[in-house]
């Protein structure tokens, strides 16, 4: 991604926690879409171990617990168009765009100090 | 320029690397809580690069027992400090 | 300036609520406007009315309390994050049929848009995770 498609905005949430083991992804993505709610322009970036949020094939916990999948399958909805990927946690991972339940742009580390740069807010979750 | 606020260690974690790699070129890092043990001569070097824009907190140095143990390159800041580096910063960034 | 404040680690767990709370004060010794401190993930705890921490360490919650009292901050929780933990005022006890509730004012419970808002609102938002 080049620096002149980078995208802007007023929020950046920064998702680095895999879903079900802890609360970090459910409560980021809850900062998120509540802020895009508000008509926020919303990016969300997805770093370490954050992007296995996104792997296809995710279900609901043993005790029914939801997950955090069915919530980004709606993230369209909420007109969060930003959904940016961190290339090196990728090819740690082994996984590729095909392992993902939604279209997304990857970012190389370069890419990052300009990403938080370019939003009002940052959120780590 | 952003203030990074760090509270891990590079010992035990990856968070201070997702930090680094979050920061930009005049970019400042300061360490607090677990995150001064960073200070420690043997892990400074995972700061390297960030010479006059590294920071750690003076009391949680003192109460680990790492004050007289800190790299050289550590700028050391009390708490009235930090507040002044959030003033400097256009903003904050916190890694835990 | 206009400061907010965001504590997402639980007290006596994690250090992050005494660096918020020892950054905050020093805030306003400096003059700065402390427009909330906004208290979410496992922070919602440092709202728990009933904590009664050993009398020779450091009382989080009267903490806080005295902070509003002297200077008016804001303390504003998350209620979806309280109400998943136990941590109900008055009014969210009634309406869920509790015997008892686990926070009191000056916390309040609020919507999460409070925090996108002060975020957005103050000149600089500092974060305090666990």
């Amino acid at each position: 991604m080049s620096e002149q498609d980078m995208p802007g905005g007023e929020l950046l949430v920064i998702l680095r926690h895999a879903p079900h083991g802890s609360s970090w992804l459910r409560e980021g993505l809850d900062a998120a879409l509540v802020a895009a709610a508000f008509e926020r322009r919303v990016s969300l970036l997805f770093m370490g171990e954050g992007v296995t949020a996104l792997l296809d094939g995710q279900q609901a916990g043993a005790l029914e617990q939801k997950g955090t999948a069915p919530t980004l399958a709606m993230l369209e909805m909420y007109d969060i168009d930003a959904l940016l990927v961190e290339d090196e946690a990728m090819r740690r991972l082994g996984l590729g765009e095909d392992d993902l339940m939604l279209p997304v742009r990857r970012v190389g580390g370069e890419a990052i100090p300009g990403l938080l740069a370019a939003h009002q807010l940052v959120l780590n979750f | 320029m952003l203030l990074h606020i760090l509270n891990r260690s590079p010992l035990d974690s990856r968070v201070p690397e997702q930090a680094l790699i979050s920061m930009g070129p005049d970019d400042r890092l300061l360490l607090i809580e677990d995150g001064v043990q960073g200070a420690l001569p043997a892990l400074a070097v995972h700061f390297d690069g960030l010479e006059g824009r590294l920071f750690a907190l003076r009391e949680d140095l003192a109460s680990r027992g790492l004050l007289s143990r800190c790299d050289k390159r550590v700028r050391l800041v009390d708490v009235a400090d930090f507040v002044t580096l959030t003033e400097e910063a256009e903003r904050t960034v916190s890694w835990y | 300036m206009r400061y907010a404040i965001l504590l997402l680690g639980a007290p006596y767990s994690h250090q992050a609520a005494h660096s918020a709370l020892r950054f905050t004060r020093a805030l306003v010794e400096r003059g700065h406007e402390v427009a909330g401190v906004f208290f979410y993930h496992d922070g919602v705890q440092n709202a728990a009315r009933l904590a009664a921490p050993p009398q020779d360490e450091p009382h989080l919650v009267d903490g806080w309390t005295a902070l509003h009292a002297e200077h008016g901050v804001p303390l504003q929780v998350c209620i979806a994050a309280a109400l998943r933990r136990g941590l109900l005022d008055e009014r969210e006890a009634s309406r869920h049929g509790k015997s008892g509730h686990s926070v009191a004012p000056p916390f309040e419970l609020t919507g999460l848009g409070q925090l996108v808002d002060l975020g957005l609102r103050c000149d600089r938002l500092v974060a305090f995770g666990p």
